[in-house]
């Protein structure tokens, strides 16, 4: 099956390539070799962690003109907030390494990838 | 991280030009110079601890750096400072300087001590040490500012910061002070003990700037959306 798919690819490709019936509609300046590493990407972009927690400590700023002994509470919870969202980071970046829900993570990838690289030399 | 290469692992002989590196085996463990954990009987060990002292039987640990001691007066806040006011590798003149600082609030409190009058005796600090930690405590900033480039402008948004980029600017703050805004007569010791009482009574030019960076912070709160941490 994938012998199959191979050789309908390869078809195509040269046809893309040919000459003969229309017009080329590829015109690689380098072999058409893959590369041995995938490109490291981040589906999920993140957002802003704490940010309710740092806007009632900047309003109680605010109100008591920068005095820090009066916003203890408020600066104790951001702390808090921060921690929390340190270990939930760490925590998921565990869990990315694991698994990636049914896929695999671009750096284990990258590993496998190098250790049966793209054969250069005939054997 | 290079992978464990316990393969190639040479047998330790001395040198002759005894020589601590920073760059090991990633199989060395890091040394404890700290003696209450070496005192505690067996009972008292939880599995983690028993499991890391049978690792300690097998692998080599590193070296220390010359300036941990396992004496009661190490203290890891004090050698990081000291390390920032050195210059060209001098560490026995920053230590000086640290030390004559120490003294130097020590006998300008003990003489507010002995001047005040009976009630107000107990609420001074004679302690150089205490002082130094509170002083410091009360220069770190809670919150800073991170330059983040959204569609082709770099904003200032204010961003949380870890323990030890708020003790590193406290100290960096503390000494560039010292250092630039002050009268070229004074020594250095004479300066940092003047700007480390002002702190600790969360006065003078170090918490003024920390103030300062606080109120950029607050003025650009509205990007603190820009952030993606």
């Amino acid at each position: 099956m994938a012998m199959q798919s191979g050789t309908a690819l390869q078809e195509k490709v040269s046809r893309m390539l040919s000459k003969n019936q229309k017009k080329p509609l590829l015109k690689p300046n380098k072999p058409l070799v893959l590369k041995d590493e995938v490109a490291n990407r981040k589906m999920n972009k993140g957002e802003a962690t704490c940010v309710t927690e740092m806007s009632m400590m900047m309003a109680c700023w605010k109100q008591n003109n920068f005095v820090d002994a009066l916003c203890s509470n408020e600066m104790q919870s951001f702390y808090k907030c921060v921690e929390k969202a340190q270990i939930a980071k760490k925590g998921k970046s565990e869990q990315h390494t694991i698994g990636q829900g049914g896929r695999l993570a671009p750096k284990q990838v990258n590993t496998l990838l190098k250790r049966h690289p793209t054969l250069q030399t005939e054997i | 991280m290079a992978a464990p290469i316990t393969g190639l692992l040479k047998p330790w002989t001395p040198r002759l030009f005894l020589v601590r590196w920073s760059r090991y085996n990633p199989y060395y463990l890091e040394p404890e110079p700290r003696k209450e954990l070496y005192n505690m009987p067996e009972t008292e060990l939880t599995t983690e601890q028993k499991e890391e002292r049978e690792l300690k039987a097998v692998r080599p640990i590193k070296a220390t750096t010359n300036s941990t001691t396992s004496s009661v007066f190490n203290d890891p806040v004090l050698s990081k400072f000291v390390n920032m006011m050195m210059r060209d590798g001098e560490k026995i003149l920053a230590r000086g300087i640290l030390t004559q600082t120490l003294e130097s609030l020590k006998r300008k409190q003990v003489e507010k001590y002995h001047k005040a009058p009976q009630g107000k005796k107990a609420e001074i600090e004679c302690n150089p040490y205490a002082i130094f930690h509170q002083a410091l405590e009360n220069c770190m900033p809670v919150i800073g500012l991170a330059s983040i480039q959204k569609g082709g402008k770099f904003y200032q948004v204010p961003v949380p910061l870890t323990d030890n980029r708020r003790r590193f600017l406290a100290m960096k703050w503390m000494i560039t002070e010292c250092r630039d805004n002050k009268n070229r007569r004074t020594l250095m010791y004479e300066k940092l003990s003047q700007e480390l009482l002002a702190a600790y009574s969360k006065e003078g030019n170090v918490i003024k700037r920390k103030h300062e960076l606080h109120k950029m912070a607050e003025s650009n709160r509205a990007y603190a959306h820009y952030r993606w941490w």
